[in-house]
């Protein structure tokens, strides 16, 4: 683990800005296919799973991981959140985290 | 409620060293030592921070009380997810991540509580953090007073718009143009009202600036941020840094000196804040 890096929040309509950068996201599991799967956070993304994800379909999952190119995000870490989650707070929220840099992203 | 007396027993337990009397107030009883306890103990807040504040936190001088957008922190709450554990003989060190930055929190382990040794939370959960931010040989940890597992996703969000809606107090006045009416804005005051009180001067604001203008509260903050020395800032400073007309900082400061939140010094247009 770098030191004091961070991971931006985002959803799926930031991802093309953040290519090649580490992201946070958190969305619905609609699709779990071995070793990919697919969210969605405000619009569909890929996942490329790592080993260890225990994720369920229909809960809510939070990803941290690097954007490639194609806009699929490599997972660097996963975690099932739960069912109860309010999808249209954590895009507020994502959006929030970018109006509001100096107290969410660090440039590096 | 049990776990805010075992929070509140740690924070006077960790300060006896530094305020005895304090901390004899604090061992009589809680509602005791917040009023009538040491000058300090007034100045407690509880202050939501990203880990990004925290890192960012300034320390005036070495050993001086951090500060976060202007105004001193004392206790401080945030929510992250556990990097890694690290059992000690005295503390557990947990390397905590909310996603804008990493900060080590070190929770003492009280020899006789056999419980306090296991964390209650594995790797990569959420926690929530109640502690105060520590300085050791130029490393921030957080001393931390309670640690709980976060159960509901939703509170990490929660967080994330807490911090902000103090952060936005801090740095841009209280809420006024975000739509809601000068009524609701006032209610919301009440509810933050009682934890931003502490700290300095400006804490003042939130009930005494309630019933002022936009202009109003941007020209109280200007001054009240801006280090203009007893003389106070002219007219000119105040319009050319909001970028307001003269006649609108004119209005803005007849409002505030109608309420003797400001006053004139060395002429009519040059103003400092009446502090007392």
């Amino acid at each position: 683990m770098s030191e004091q890096m961070s991971a931006p929040r985002i959803t799926a309509s930031y991802l093309d800005s953040f290519v090649g950068r580490v992201v946070t996201i958190v969305g619905k599991v609609t699709q779990l296919r071995g070793d990919q799967a697919t969210i969605d956070a405000d619009g569909v993304v890929t996942i490329l799973l790592n080993r260890d994800a225990h994720l369920a379909n229909g809960n809510a999952a939070q990803v941290i991981g690097k954007v490639n190119p194609d806009l699929s995000i490599k997972a660097l870490s996963t975690r099932d959140v739960g069912a109860g989650v309010d999808m249209t707070l954590c895009a507020a929220v994502a959006e929030l985290t970018h109006r509001h840099k100096e107290i969410f992203i660090s440039e590096n | 409620m049990s776990a805010y007396s075992g929070y509140q027993k740690t924070s006077y337990g960790a300060q006896g060293g530094d305020d005895s009397g304090g901390f004899f107030a604090g061992g009589g009883s809680q509602q005791g030592s917040q009023g009538g306890g040491g000058k300090s103990y007034q100045d407690e807040s509880l202050r939501p921070l990203t880990i990004k504040q925290i890192l960012d936190a300034e320390e005036p001088y070495s050993g001086a009380d951090f500060k976060v957008d202007g105004a001193p922190i004392t206790q401080i709450t945030f929510v992250g997810q556990v990097l890694s554990i690290n059992p000690q003989q005295t503390n557990l060190t947990i390397k905590v991540d909310d996603g804008t930055g990493q900060i080590d929190v070190k929770k003492w382990i009280d020899a006789d509580k056999q419980s306090d040794a296991e964390p209650g939370f594995e790797l990569g959960s959420h926690i929530r953090v109640w502690g105060r931010l520590k300085s050791f040989s130029n490393k921030r940890h957080v001393g931390a007073h309670v640690i709980r597992p976060v159960t509901d996703f939703n509170e990490v969000n929660y967080h994330l718009l807490e911090a902000t809606y103090v952060h936005l107090f801090y740095t841009r006045g209280a809420v006024g143009d975000s739509g809601a009416g000068p009524n609701n804005s006032d209610s919301m005051f009440v509810d933050g009202g009682d934890g931003y009180n502490a700290g300095n001067g400006g804490a003042q604001l939130p009930s005494k600036l309630s019933g002022c203008s936009g202009n109003a509260k941007r020209v109280y903050n200007y001054l009240n941020e801006t280090p203009g020395g007893n003389d106070g800032m002219h007219l000119n400073n105040i319009t050319g840094a909001l970028g307001l007309a003269v006649r609108d900082v004119l209005t803005a400061a007849d409002e505030l000196l109608g309420l003797g939140i400001i006053y004139t010094t060395v002429d009519d247009e040059t103003w400092a804040i009446l502090e007392y």
